[in-house]
């Protein structure tokens, strides 16, 4: 249920040592795209040796590690696979490389949705075993199709709502794409509140300035709790499938959505 | 005030001939004052005629001293400069004196401080040089026009008041009359005109834009929100902060946080900038006491807007005139080590070369009714925290809150603070548990300190030595 999910360097022992600081409820050491190939080896060990020094109660770690076909990954999953970390966020994900990992570990994986093909294939991404949540790559994606970005971001519409569908479906998290712009924080407000509308449960980040932000966003608000705490109370009360509250209809989805928020606002200690 | 001429100042067309008029081998206490920063070419030109003239046992006072101001390392070289008593020091005369010391002793003094000393005779300056970008020909000078504008000009005017013999030097004389002169004509006895005396690049300082870095971003949301829950932004509140990129991010979440709640502060001091200036046209607070400008939006601000006041070092934080810090409510400072007792260092770094000083550090923490200390908890891989800081920069007793990017210390002589925040979400612990926080990812450094030779001493503004300076 983490609301946020940063990307960090692999290879940066100042990020890395204080990758519990910025707030973000997990946190992705990246090896893939921020780490140059000659510095892959380099980033694994500092990760391994650095996992196995410290521990972070509060904040969930997953991995990047690099794509399935690339001579990285064997080696990626095989140095890290003994660490105390959440899980692996796999890129370029297709069902068989999902499956390939899945083979190869235990623990979580995240894949991220950055191709057409993926697009097309993500129910048996989803419920692929140990499948975490999925997380939209728009960069990628939106260059495979040869479109540009926009700040409307109609341009990834569609393939933002399937992968809430299906998520929910499947029930596993939807994490939305990175926002990319780190200065404009006007535009990241916009863009993050766009991505709950649509019904992703969480948002990933590749500036730490941009958490508080999508955590905000994603914490149910003091009208949101105090409304859900009047539809569980009044639950209880009339112990019936469907009552009347303030005129309006409340049946067991509501009743089940109120008490989803009431959840979350007691781990975000909001209650 | 002390009226010290009724005739006009002697004015001089070329450098050289002030030298034959006056015998510096006389008069070896002099002052400079640094408003022009790294852009200033007057201090090095008057020093190398100290140099050419081969004057020796000279004491200087230069309200701080900056990378530009090689002059002084040659003449330490050439054995000429006894003693000097500054504000501040960093560069190359800095790294010098960290590993040799002086044939006298180095004082690092307060603004605050500074200014009392001069006023009541301690520190006796016999010819102060003051450099001023707009001037009149009665010797009356203010710093915020001319082709070198630098701002206000708060650090000299003691020296104007209290000095032997004032020397302005300027590029800039009218004949037309100037209102409000910070620096008063009847004060000065010579008027230098130059082709230029500085370079504007380098007068105003660059370092002051907000911090985007995700720890200073950090930490300076948890001082907006410290400051908040103390219930410090209130309608009419007073503050300060430095012109580093935390404090003006501290600021700027000030800011969002008045705008929100409708609140009206009713000054803001010491070093101004932009932000502040903005704050100000923006009616967010009432009135800037500026004593030195950082950038040239505060400059401009100053020669226009009337509640743009300049103010000097004496009236900032003398505390034996009527100061404007006695009436500060919070002060934002920054530290580069700081112990468990709350004693904060920025005057040398671990391996005690000296990279600052005091500045209005010790005095605004002196009087500030909440003083707070922001700074990552390691910087360069060395925690910021020591069980007794290299240098004592500003004393434990005037410190209050600590904040870093993991958590918040309270000074623990500030019960009152502490009841506040009993039920506060804010991280707040111990700064022996955040000490071992740092510890736990750096290990505990090997203490180095050579205490054989004393270089210096470090005095606050009640003239108390607080600590001493050893050579490295």
């Amino acid at each position: 249920m983490s609301r946020s999910y940063l990307f960090i360097p692999g290879n940066t022992p100042s990020m890395l040592q204080n990758l519990d600081v910025f707030e973000s409820d997990a946190v992705i050491i990246d090896f893939e795209d921020s780490v140059v190939d000659y510095d892959k080896d380099a980033a694994r060990l500092l990760v391994k040796n650095f996992l196995n020094k410290f521990n972070f109660e509060h904040t969930e770690i997953f991995i990047r590690i690099n794509d399935a076909d690339s001579r990285f990954f064997l080696e990626d999953v095989k140095i890290t696979k003994d660490l105390n970390i959440t899980g692996y966020v796999l890129p370029k994900a297709l069902p068989k490389s999902v499956l390939a990992l899945s083979n190869l570990t235990d623990k979580l994986i995240i894949p991220i949705i950055e191709s057409p093909m993926a697009v097309l294939r993500l129910e048996e991404i989803a419920h692929t075993k140990n499948v975490r949540g999925l997380l939209l790559g728009a960069e990628d994606l939106t260059k495979e199709l040869g479109i540009n970005r926009t700040v409307e971001a109609m341009e990834i519409l569609y393939t933002r709502s399937k992968i809430v569908l299906v998520c929910n479906a499947y029930g596993i998290d939807s994490i939305d794409t990175p926002f990319t712009n780190k200065d404009n924080i006007d535009d990241l407000l916009i863009d993050t509140r766009t991505a709950k509308n649509l019904g992703f449960t969480a948002k990933s980040s590749i500036h730490p300035n941009h958490v508080e932000i999508i955590n905000t966003t994603f914490t149910p608000s003091e009208k949101e709790i105090f409304e859900a705490k009047r539809i569980v109370k009044k639950a209880e009360k009339e112990n019936k499938g469907a009552f009347s509250l303030d005129g309006k209809m409340i049946d067991l989805p509501i009743i089940e959505k109120a008490q989803k928020v009431l959840e979350k606002a007691k781990k975000y200690n909001l209650l | 005030m002390d009226i010290k001429n009724n005739r006009k100042p002697i004015i001089i067309s070329h450098f050289d001939d002030f030298f034959n008029q006056v015998d510096i081998h006389k008069n070896k206490n002099i002052s400079f004052h640094h408003h022009l920063r790294n852009g200033d070419f007057i201090l090095n030109r008057v020093l190398n005629k100290y140099k050419e003239y081969n004057v020796m046992d000279l004491n200087i006072f230069p309200s701080a001293v900056f990378p530009t101001y090689i002059s002084i390392l040659e003449l330490i070289k050439n054995n000429q400069i006894k003693n000097i008593t500054t504000n501040y020091l960093n560069g190359p005369v800095a790294d010098y004196i960290s590993e040799n010391g002086l044939p006298g002793i180095l004082t690092m003094q307060t603004h605050g401080g500074r200014a009392r000393s001069i006023l009541e005779g301690r520190n006796s300056i016999d010819i102060a040089y003051i450099a001023v970008p707009y001037c009149n020909k009665e010797g009356n000078a203010i710093g915020y026009k001319g082709k070198n504008a630098c701002g206000s000009l708060g650090y000299p005017i003691p020296d104007s008041e209290k000095a032997k013999i004032v020397v302005l030097i300027t590029d800039t004389l009218v004949n037309e009359k100037i209102e409000n002169p910070e620096i008063k004509g009847h004060n000065v006895d010579y008027i230098i005109t130059v082709d230029t005396i500085g370079d504007k690049n380098g007068i105003v300082s660059g370092t002051t834009s907000i911090t985007s870095n995700p720890i200073g971003v950090k930490i300076a949301r948890n001082t907006s929100k410290l400051l908040y829950e103390l219930g410090l932004i209130k309608e009419g509140f007073s503050f300060q902060s430095g012109a580093g990129g935390v404090s003006l991010r501290v600021t700027k979440d000030v800011k969002d946080i008045m705008i929100k709640e409708k609140i009206k502060a009713s000054f803001f001091s010491g070093g101004i900038t932009k932000y502040h200036v903005e704050m100000l046209e923006e009616g967010l607070v009432e009135k800037l006491y500026d004593v030195q400008c950082f950038d040239l939006d505060a400059v401009k601000s100053l020669s226009k807007n009337e509640n743009h006041i300049p103010i000097s070092a004496s009236r900032y934080a003398n505390p034996n005139d009527n100061q404007v810090i006695k009436d500060l409510d919070v002060v934002i400072l920054g530290a580069t080590e700081i112990d468990y007792d709350y004693n904060v260092n920025v005057t040398t770094d671990s391996h005690q070369t000296i990279i600052g000083g005091s500045g209005g550090h010790s005095d605004t923490a002196s009087e500030a009714k909440v003083t707070v200390i922001v700074s990552p908890l390691i910087k360069g891989r060395i925690p910021v925290i020591k069980t007794r800081v290299t240098t004592i920069t500003t004393l434990g007793q005037n410190i209050d809150c600590f904040v870093t990017e993991r958590g918040i210390a309270i000074n623990p002589n500030r019960k009152d603070l502490l009841s506040l925040l009993k039920n506060s979400k804010l991280n707040i612990m111990t700064i022996e548990e955040l000490g071992e926080i740092a510890y736990r990812f750096t290990g505990i450094p090997k203490e180095n300190k050579s205490e054989e030779t004393i270089i210096g001493v470090v005095e606050d503004r009640t003239f108390e030595v607080i600590d001493k300076i050893y050579k490295k």
